[in-house]
């Protein structure tokens, strides 16, 4: 048996499934000087980025001198003080690091100040002389897709296209009694973490070295190399935790380290470089807004035929992310139903305004508000109830995905429907919210329900691994080095039960180091809810190599066969006569005396798929998260207003490892989700983002909270990850929209197809109702 | 003043007496991390939007990044680093930890000083005072839910041992 199924059939477990409060919790409660901010010491240089101004310009020329005179103002770097390549677009080489010859959006860096304080590199900032002529810019999606719009790239304002076709869809929706065809729009959301992005670089002897809060150290390494022109072994990243990240840390380190790298290796001093909040809203990474056509039919008796989907992203200036976000909503686009017909096209489109990319769902909150807006109204057409019209036609062991992928295991979401309906008596709840609407004059209340699912960690085929270290120290304490990064998720922590777990002594006896690129193989990044099961894999493997190692070791110094060794609670005795025994902390010392390996690595990596980029048909992802959210909604009629209050929420989390904290992550999904369900939009005129702030751009604050009182968790392993654990931390917001906004159908009769669905939105679409003229 | 326009004040930073030459337009929160190293308040947004820098002025929460530091002379700072010894602050250090009400732990020190002046005013707060104490402190990780509990849990442990 190899150490994957030893761990699925292991009994008798002491962390794995139990909630444990957490080892970061202390540190963060005093305030002590974890984040990257925190680090920063006198002597260090500070670098302030010189933006556009312009949303589409080509740069004539650029006059440092005025800057250079500011007095602490040592260097100006512009786009050809790049040693390497000025080059890092993520998906497509489409992005410079530093703009040349001309800037795509307000807010693109051009030139970087770096001054003794921050005061001098601000006022640098201020007089760098750069002179633009500008270009007519684009700001639509649709209106950047004609052969008239300003061309944003050379290749076009298309950067990228993605298809589907299963099956036959013209068959498809003729087989159909009922179609319903939509079109469905979101915004533009900011992540808004609490902690800017924030990078310290470090000169060394021909090296560099990078702390920061992150999601990819060693995209990092690789984006600072080439940009620096070094090798890899000559950048080192050192993660810190992130005051949240939410896939904006992602995309934007990456995009940052290499220009405060520049400055360090320019000036040979240690360089900080931390964003202003405004820089934030106007230059990093935002969800992709969408507009989605959507068409479904279904039989009488509720079985869906056919789907034909044309989705539209806007990536804005830059591709980054982009073509992965738009793929994969295009494989989830279908929901998690089977539907034997399916036609999807997507496109990626540039505009002149700040790029998308990474953001927590990456790609599927978006197609889910569609898909799941459509599931309800078809429901509706067929006067069918929508949870029995789901579970019609919901994705079952053996049945196929959007993209034709079989799913065998670990497909929990008809378990979660069921058992989330059931415990908050769904059928009664309805009822009796109807029979309040009835007699409620002001405010009506709505029920909705919505589905999700989401593939884990990378897609199409493309190979994906992790990796991880433990030691095993001489006192008997261990140290763990994970890949995965700290963005309060708690990535680590899991990992950390599972190391305890598997050698047998208590959490306490772990201590979790972050990633560094110089102490652990590339474990690739923290997205894509894969930090728990790949990086937790990989724990899983170092940690059965050193327990057969102390198994070992012991079975010689008890006299006893190997087979006959148990650990629990750091000591280890024979399991049939438990009086010989010896402390974990002996056996390993003894590693170190007998010549045992007192340290190891551990590796994940994904089983090979296929994929097929002509039909858009294949093995997309490895393995799916599956999620259910019934949202109950308050709408007050006078206002427009919409309160949300509570969401209920299932999942299939393949084995929870600590269902503390995957309950954390679906509250903070969810907030995230009300946000962009409710009030978050960024706003922009001529290309320039207006609301800049976090009080013109709104996030839930603690009166906007939204209970979350059922959590129901099914637990079907996937045979491919230590103890069947699958992520979570995307999951709980992908359904949030939806449910909401059926919730709102529910209450008003009214489909709310864009969002954010506003007060106003809600006061006009009721009046127009009512027949009143706005 | 002197002839730089820097001013030399004096204020208590947890419970310290503390003599400083300040320029003018340095605001509180420059002065504790900037120069004293004082760092659990946080910079997140520098306009008084988040509540992260959030210190007690006098015993009364205010956003140190909207308080300029000459403004303190002759007054009272505290930070968590002050509080450690407070019996608010302790109790709400074991809530927030057994609740699980801290995830990347960003706004944490500041919600928890807005957290200790609400149960040193109220020592039965609703949930409605805590929701108005913790008002202009923003979280983006835990949806609040987890916080409210553990305030709510602290001021009862508080109740139960006064």
């Amino acid at each position: 048996m190899g150490y994957l199924e030893e761990l699925l059939v292991k009994e008798g477990l002491s962390l794995v499934g139990k909630r444990v409060s957490r080892p970061d919790a202390l540190d963060k409660v005093l305030g002590r000087p974890l984040f990257t901010a925190d680090k920063l010491t006198r002597g260090m240089l500070w670098a302030k980025i010189v933006r556009s101004k312009y949303p589409h310009a080509i740069i004539k020329r650029i006059d440092k001198g005025k800057a250079l005179g500011v007095p602490g103002v040592l260097t100006v770097l512009t786009a050809e003080d790049i040693p390497g390549e000025n080059q890092i677009g993520y998906a497509i080489p489409d992005q410079p690091l530093l703009a040349m010859d001309k800037v795509r959006f307000v807010g693109e860096p051009v030139a970087v100040v770096v001054a003794e304080n921050e005061e001098a590199a601000e006022k640098g900032a201020e007089l760098v002389e750069i002179e633009y002529e500008s270009l007519p810019a684009v700001f639509d999606p649709l209106e950047a897709l004609k052969p008239v719009a300003p061309r944003i790239h050379e290749s076009g304002n298309i950067a990228t296209t993605t298809i589907i076709r299963k099956g036959d869809v013209e068959k498809g929706f003729r087989e159909a009694d009922v179609i319903v065809e939509n079109t469905y729009k979101t915004q533009r959301q900011e992540h808004a973490y609490l902690e800017t992005e924030t990078v310290i670089a470090v000169p060394e002897i021909n090296k560099v070295t990078i702390l920061a809060c992150m999601q990819s150290p060693w995209l990092i390494r690789r984006m600072v190399a080439k940009v620096l022109g070094y090798k890899q072994s000559k950048v080192r990243v050192i993660e810190l935790p992130a005051g949240g990240a939410f896939g904006g840390k992602d995309d934007m380190i990456p995009m940052i380290a290499p220009i405060a790298a520049l400055a360090a290796v320019k000036t040979g001093k240690p360089v900080f470089l931390m964003f202003k909040r405004d820089e934030t809203f106007e230059a990093s990474n935002k969800r992709h807004p969408s507009i989605i056509r959507y068409k479904s039919g279904a039989t009488k008796d509720g079985k869906l035929v056919a789907v034909e989907i044309e989705i539209i992203y806007e990536t804005g200036a830059y591709a980054n992310r982009g073509p992965f976000v738009l793929w994969r909503a295009t494989a989830h686009a279908a929901g998690p139903y089977e539907v034997p017909n399916v036609k999807v096209d997507g496109k990626l489109v540039y505009t002149n305004r700040v790029f998308s990319g990474s953001f927590r769902g990456f790609g599927d909150p978006q197609i889910h508000f569609a898909a799941e807006s459509q599931m309800d109204e078809l429901a509706a057409k067929l006067g069918m109830d929508p949870v029995e019209f789901r579970l019609k036609n919901i994705l079952k062991p053996g049945l196929t995905t959007t993209c034709g992928q079989v799913v065998d295991q670990s497909v929990g979401v008809e378990e979660a429907l069921r058992k989330l309906a059931e415990k908050i008596n769904w059928e009664k709840r309805k009822r009796e919210i109807e029979e309040y609407n009835r007699e409620s004059k002001r405010k009506l209340k709505g029920i909705g329900v919505a589905c999700a699912y989401h593939g884990i960690s990378t897609s199409r085929g493309a190979p994906d691994w992790s990796a991880a270290a433990v030691i095993i120290n001489e006192d008997g304490t261990i140290t763990y080095k994970g890949g995965i990064c700290r963005l309060g998720q708690g990535s680590l922590i899991g990992h950390a039960k599972i190391v305890a777990e598997i050698l047998g002594v208590p959490l306490s006896y772990i201590q979790i180091e972050g990633p560094d690129t110089d102490a652990i193989p590339e474990a690739r990044p923290t997205h894509g809810s894969r930090g728990l099961m790949t990086g937790g894999t990989a724990a899983a493997d170092a940690a059965s190599k050193l327990r057969r190692n102390i198994v070992r070791v012991a079975s010689e110094m008890l006299e006893c066969k190997t087979e006959d060794i148990e650990i629990k609670d750091a000591l280890i005795y024979v399991k049939p006569d438990p009086s010989r025994n010896i402390p974990f902390s002996e056996a390993a010392k003894e590693l170190y005396v007998r010549g045992y390996e007192t340290a190891a690595y551990g590796f994940y990596r994904a089983p090979k798929r296929f994929f097929d980029p002509k039909t858009g048909l294949g093995v997309a992802y490895g393995v799916y998260v599956y999620i259910v959210n019934i949202a109950e909604v308050e709408v007050d009629t006078w206002t427009g207003q919409v309160k949300v209050e509570r969401v209920h929420t299932a999942a299939d989390v393949g084995k929870a490892i600590d269902p503390d904290l995957i309950e954390q992550q679906f509250h903070g999904a969810i907030a995230q989700g009300l946000g962009l369900t409710l009030t978050e939009d960024i706003v922009f005129s001529d290309g320039k983002i207006l609301n800049n702030n976090y009080t013109d751009y709104v996030i839930p604050t603690v009166k906007d909270r939204v209970e979350v009182p059922t959590v129901v968790l099914v637990e079907q392993p996937y045979k491919g990850a230590a103890f069947g654990a699958k992520g979570v931390a995307e999951a709980a917001l992908i359904p949030t929209p939806p449910a909401i906004t059926n919730a709102i159908r529910h209450a008003t009769g009214i489909r709310f197809k864009e969002l954010p669905v506003t007060p106003e939105k809600v006061y006009f679409a009721l009046k127009k109702r009512r027949g009143e003229k706005s | 003043m002197n002839e730089t326009g820097n001013l030399k004040i004096k204020f208590t930073l947890n419970g310290k007496p503390i003599e400083y030459m300040v320029k003018p337009n340095w605001t509180l929160l420059d002065l504790l991390r900037k120069e004293l190293s004082v760092l659990s308040p946080k910079e997140g947004c520098s306009r008084g939007d988040c509540g992260a820098c959030t210190v007690l002025l006098n015993g009364k929460p205010v956003n140190s990044c909207l308080v300029l530091a000459p403004q303190i002379d002759g007054k009272e700072i505290v930070t968590v680093e002050g509080l450690i010894e407070d019996k608010e602050f302790k109790a709400l250090k074991e809530t927030f930890i057994e609740k699980g009400a801290v995830q990347c732990g960003f706004c944490t020190p500041g919600i928890i000083v807005s957290a200790v002046a609400l149960l040193r005013e109220k020592g039965n707060p609703t949930v409605q005072d805590i929701e108005e104490a913790l008002e202009g402190n923003l979280c983006r990780c835990t949806g609040y839910i987890r916080i409210i509990e553990a305030v709510k849990q602290a001021a009862e442990k508080l109740q139960k041992t006064s």
